[in-house]
């Protein structure tokens, strides 16, 4: 058997590990664009904020490819697939698979503007993005501008600000985050940060970078001008399915799986950013392009493609941040018109700075945001993911703790 | 292999396991000297409420497959397969909290540990005591626990009893064992009277 993955991300390494578990003897092939070792995409956020050094950002050792005898193929993108020979095109070199996976992750969504290929201009994506970064700040960057007030574009704007540079955030939506928290929990995360510093504009974009070799400055759609050393790009991602044929697999957003992760094409599987699966809270098909998501449908992945046949019925937004003294948890549909039929409840503690929504759809949990006393929202999250009916009083579940009282 | 079950059935919520853990992970492993402690020692086993108000002991399920150790960001969490533990390694941890979203059961906690570098706030729950385990011990919170809430057993023998009430109670000539004599009792007083003070809606209190 020949196992062919694409990308060695979190999906694709459990992937791997999954059918090596199952097949000793099968030959896997990981094809990956980075020429690295595996490493954890999400933490280097916090390799730019000054918490992780870089050093710590591999999740596997070393020998990670010849302990499971995986033949890495690195530096390339595939450029060609065709579902009918069963074979996938590499750096000018045809590779044949019996099974496939696309674990191929996504890229950063383009933005439009003028100047662009000017220095001190990053996406924040990759190892590489963030060692770009870290240049800059070593190159006496002290003012940024980061486009984009989603997680990325959050967490580029928070980690500048640890490192100490005034940061301005562009954001189309009335606060940060609006795709993973409420208004609320919006409202309060955008305090701490315009407490802390960070200067948010919103209702604009960027138009023109103007600078000599570096970025120097950015016109805005207002047609203000603001000086800046180092911007960052945070706008979402897109699955990077360049190619995907189209007329062969269908794609949505994302490369559309059933239940067993598999797409339409026969012995062609997806996981992770680039896979479209059922959402748990909305009961729709959606991308979950979320770390946690990647590593557990890469696994399932994995066993299926295996021979064993294991469905995936988990798959569901969330998030946990910390920034300065907020912990925020989220979780499945935060926005309650998203859906129909919701009912939410909230709970504000001034004190304790505790604020709990909880958005209930008939008799289950679909959604859930926390502003600290985090450390018990797994329980809620598990309530949500298998969707288990709440009988008791819901207002019990408000409480920052929990009790198993609360769900009977 | 012997691990820790929870008996839920028989928690009287005296909370002694709580304090037992937390003297068990301090340095000078005495109460009395624990208290004065920088950071304070903390137990990992947390006494909650069950379903009808008796004492619940929530600790670490030491699940496998973990959900904690496959949501975990820098890989500090493994599992030490000859003791079913699944381990927080303190020097990777990052505190990022994404094992608080994976955990089911809310068992994990954010705060600075003894073992862990001075400052640092880690991820913390049960080890199943292994350090005392390694020096001929039980876990902490079982060899405190009086009214055998805790039990530290092979899974086998702990089916095993469980199999045999089952098999007992399908026989309305076989006496049925008491799982818990005197909890029982207990226990279905403190729902009768919780269902008495709280009719027609139960509330919190």
């Amino acid at each position: 058997m020949q196992y062919v993955i694409i990308g060695n991300g979190i999906a694709g390494v459990n992937a791997a590990e999954a059918i090596r578990r199952m097949d000793p003897d099968g030959r896997i092939l990981m094809i990956g664009d980075e020429p690295l070792l595996p490493y954890c995409r999400p933490m280097i956020s916090m390799v730019l904020e000054g918490s992780v050094p870089l050093a710590k950002l591999p999740i596997r050792p070393a020998s990670f490819y010849d302990d499971c005898k995986i033949e890495p193929i690195l530096g390339n993108r595939v450029t060609g697939l065709d579902v009918d020979a069963g074979r996938v095109d590499v750096n000018g070199k045809r590779v044949a698979y019996d099974k496939l996976l696309i674990a191929a992750g996504a890229d950063p969504r383009p933005i439009r503007a003028e100047g662009l290929g000017l220095g001190n201009i990053a996406y924040m994506r990759t190892e590489a993005h963030v060692r770009r970064m870290l240049a800059a700040l070593d190159g006496g960057a002290r003012r940024a501008l980061v486009l984009g007030g989603g997680l990325v574009g959050f967490k580029a704007a928070y980690g500048l600000m640890c490192r100490g540079l005034a940061v301005t955030m562009l954001i189309r939506s009335g606060y940060p985050l609006s795709m993973q928290v409420d208004a609320f929990a919006g409202g309060m995360i955008l305090d701490t940060l315009t407490a802390h510093g960070l200067d948010v504009r919103v209702d604009i974009a960027a138009e023109v970078f103007e600078g000599k070799d570096t970025v120097e400055a950015a016109r805005l759609s207002d047609g203000s001008r603001l000086d800046c050393d180092l911007v960052v790009i945070g706008k979402g991602v897109l699955p990077a399915l360049d190619f995907v044929p189209r007329d062969r697999i269908e794609v949505d957003l994302g490369l559309v799986v059933d239940l067993f992760l598999q797409t339409s094409a026969p012995n062609v599987y997806a996981a992770g950013d680039a896979a479209e699966s059922i959402d748990v809270a909305r009961q729709t098909r959606w991308v979950n392009a979320i770390w946690p998501e990647a590593a557990a449908q890469g696994k399932v992945a994995g066993i299926n493609m295996a021979g064993r046949t294991v469905p995936y019925e988990r798959s569901l937004s969330r998030n946990v941040i910390r920034i300065f003294d907020l912990d925020v948890m989220t979780a499945g549909v935060v926005d309650p018109q998203m859906i129909t039929g919701t009912e939410v409840i909230t709970r504000f503690d001034p004190a304790t700075r505790r604020y709990r929504q909880l958005v209930f759809q008939e008799d289950r949990l679909v959604g859930m945001t926390l502003v600290n006393a985090i450390e018990q929202g797994g329980v809620l999250m598990a309530l949500i993911q298998n969707r288990i009916p709440v009988a008791g009083r819901r207002e019990r579940l408000l409480a920052p703790g929990f009790n198993y009282r609360a769900v009977a | 292999m012997k691990q820790v079950v929870v008996h839920p059935e028989r928690c009287v919520g005296c909370m002694q396991c709580q304090v037992a853990c937390a003297v068990a992970h301090s340095e000078a492993k005495q109460l009395v000297p624990a208290l004065f402690e920088s950071p304070r020692p903390r137990s990992r086993i947390h006494v909650g409420a069950g379903q009808y108000n008796e004492g619940f002991p929530n600790r670490c399920r030491h699940c496998d497959p973990a959900p904690c150790l496959l949501a975990c960001l820098p890989g500090a969490i493994t599992r030490v397969a000859d003791t079913a533990t699944v381990m927080i390694n303190v020097d990777t941890c990052i505190n990022c909290a994404s094992c608080a979203m994976a955990c089911p059961f809310g068992v994990i906690r954010y705060h600075e540990d003894r073992s862990a570098q001075a400052g640092k706030t880690v991820a913390v729950k049960c080890d199943n005591c292994l350090a005392r385990q390694r020096e001929g011990g039980i876990p902490a919170c079982v060899e405190t626990c009086l009214s055998g809430a805790l039990t530290f057993e092979t899974l086998d023998a702990a089916y095993k009893r469980q199999t045999d009430a089952v098999a007992r109670s399908v026989s309305a000539l076989a006496a049925a064992e008491d799982l818990a004599p005197g909890w029982a009792l207990l226990n279905a007083h403190k729902k009768a009277r919780l269902e008495l003070l709280t009719s027609p809606a139960p509330s919190d209190e």
